[in-house]
């Protein structure tokens, strides 16, 4: 079943077209990349999807409802979360408040009282691993505990359907296959998944099919091992060398 | 953590009993002054809802402390209604007029919301003074309260009280169920608050309203007190200044922090003003910018972290690069 699906976006800043008539789909349950080189639109798109622009043509549907013109937070209400690229934590906030922002207003957020989403918090904290440091400042994390505390509040949303722009930025080695084995457990939760991320070793172990975005259009869309032995995609995003690098 | 509890609950009640006996101790000089401090405690909190807890500097809070004044002054001299009317009637007057003056200005941010909020209580300033119905810059009467001087002392102090008391107690509340999460959501990051579901425009407007509604309610028994309003004196944004300064002074975004800075900025303005009868308005901006540089997060910080060292201030300065 396709549980999200945008028709012909395009997405015009002043003149600048930064995602040019892009078609995609999401299948429940299943993880998507989204790659391509800096400024290719991978954020843009992302922010059309979550309702932070609306798009100037075309439009997306989740669930078969079209979401486009949506507000982001009827969006998020909806079962769509996202993380952001450049964390965006509430910094006054303990870590398990932050969490608690996120279980109270999210899809889930609607019967649930202020006690039983701090409750959920602290589930979801557990479960991505800070819950050592749930009573910690937002603002006193390190960058890895920071992506992980954008991802827990993405998830305390009880979302259907997670956005997740480079959460792996900025990781160590170790951290980052953390990261993946923890992307592999929110999969196994049920929800689907959208990742833009820079870290082909993170893109090539979780992802079911990867679709590229160059200069606002997509050139590519399949699985895994096509689209990164696609010569368009060498060409534009990934290098001559990229093969000799990670072999 | 339940004996923390325990202890804080005998404190405000101790504070509390103090402050309910205070008037039964001291002449009416001093009645006066304590109903003057809790008027200023109430509109220091219920600014301290929209600028210390959602993160939007109103410049403009007068406005509803003004309104408030007028309706009760209105209603009870031209319509003759009970002050108990006129006053549930100026809360809700100002809360509206939030909501009404929220829906454009609330959008928006930082500076530009600060100058839109001062603009709205000088144009209401100006509209009042124009109305008949305000009887314009001529002023506005109001009947005289029914009761025996030392029983009209009493009745203003306990009607401040009681308003102070309500104030508190509705941020109270609010800051324990979601509301309260969604405006320092707000007011820590608005767009990630919208983006996990938080329909700001409606949380701010509701802030907005509560801010009103208590400063209102202030405005109402000011009004009845002083028997006589004139727009120059009530809209007069020394007032949202006084309760800025407050709010900053005693801890924004902290439950009890704006009582403790009306508290301080009261005494401290008066016993200054006391001795230097020129010069107290000098002393008392001394005071304040030591008390911005020193303790920028406020009395109360020092209070509930019982620091009050050198090393204190020190480490405040360091961290805010002062």
């Amino acid at each position: 079943m396709i549980i999200l699906e945008g028709k012909n976006i395009t997405k015009r800043f002043a003149g600048l077209v930064a995602v040019g008539d892009v078609d995609f789909y999401l299948q429940q349950g299943e993880i998507l990349g989204l790659i391509g080189p800096n400024g290719a639109g991978k954020t843009t798109l992302v922010n059309v999807i979550a309702g932070v622009y609306a798009p100037s043509e075309g439009d997306v549907f989740f669930k078969g409802k079209q979401i486009s013109g949506k507000k982001p937070y009827q969006i998020g209400r909806m079962g769509i979360s996202r993380t952001f690229q450049v964390v965006k934590p509430f910094p006054g906030m303990t870590v398990k408040e932050n969490a608690a922002v996120g279980a109270m207003y999210g899809a889930g957020g609607k019967n649930k009282s202020a006690k039983e989403a701090i409750q959920r918090a602290e589930e979801i904290l557990e479960f991505v691993g800070l819950a050592d440091q749930m009573k910690k400042g937002a603002d006193q994390l390190n960058v890895a505990s920071r992506k992980r505390l954008e991802m827990a509040k993405a998830l305390a949303m009880d979302p259907e359907l997670v956005l997740f722009d480079e959460v792996m930025a900025g990781l160590n080695f170790s951290e980052i296959d953390q990261a993946v084995e923890l992307i592999k457990k929110i999969r196994e939760r049920g929800m689907t998944i959208l990742i833009i991320e820079h870290v082909m070793r993170a893109i090539k172990n979780v992802c079911d099919r990867i679709f590229v975005l160059h200069h606002g259009e997509k050139i590519a869309d399949g699985t895994v091992e096509d689209v990164l032995n696609d010569e368009t995609v060498i060409k534009a995003y990934l290098g001559r060398r990229y093969k000799e690098l990670t072999h | 953590m339940e004996k923390k509890t325990l202890r804080n609950f005998l404190i405000c009640g101790l504070i509390l009993l103090i402050v309910v006996l205070f008037p039964l101790v001291n002449n009416n000089f001093i009645i006066r002054f304590g109903t003057d401090i809790l008027m200023f405690a109430i509109m220091a909190s219920a600014w301290n809802i929209i600028g210390g807890y959602t993160g939007y500097a109103s410049f403009g809070n007068v406005v509803f402390f003004g309104i408030g004044g007028y309706i009760t002054a209105v209603l009870m001299e031209k319509a003759g209604l009970h002050f108990s009317i006129a006053y549930l009637a100026a809360g809700g007057g100002a809360a509206l007029f939030a909501v009404l003056i929220g829906l454009p200005v609330l959008r928006l941010r930082g500076h530009y919301f600060a100058i839109a909020t001062l603009g709205v209580a000088e144009a209401m300033k100006a509209l009042v003074q124009n109305l008949e119905i305000t009887e314009g810059n001529s002023g506005i009467y109001l009947p005289m309260l029914d009761l025996p001087i030392q029983g009209q002392y009493y009745f203003f102090f306990y009607m401040m009280l009681g308003t102070l008391i309500m104030t508190l107690l509705a941020t109270y509340f609010m800051l324990n169920a979601k509301l309260g999460y969604s405006l320092i959501a707000i007011r820590e990051d608005e767009d990630a608050a919208n983006s996990v579901g938080i329909n700001a425009t409606l949380s701010k407007t509701i802030a907005f309203a509560l801010s009103g509604f208590f400063t209102g309610l202030a405005g109402s028994i000011y009004a009845y007190q002083q028997a006589f309003l004139k727009p120059d004196a009530v809209f007069t944004v020394h007032t949202t200044v006084k309760m800025i300064v407050m709010a900053v002074f005693g801890g924004m975004g902290k439950l009890f922090g704006p009582l403790i800075g009306a508290f301080g900025i009261e005494i401290i303005s008066e016993t200054l003003s006391n001795y230097f009868l020129v010069a107290h308005t000098l002393f008392f901006g001394t005071v304040v910018i030591l008390a911005i540089v020193f303790t920028p997060k406020g009395l109360i910080d020092m209070i509930t972290q019982r620091k009050f060292g050198i090393t204190y201030f020190l480490e405040n300065i360091r961290e805010h690069r002062i």
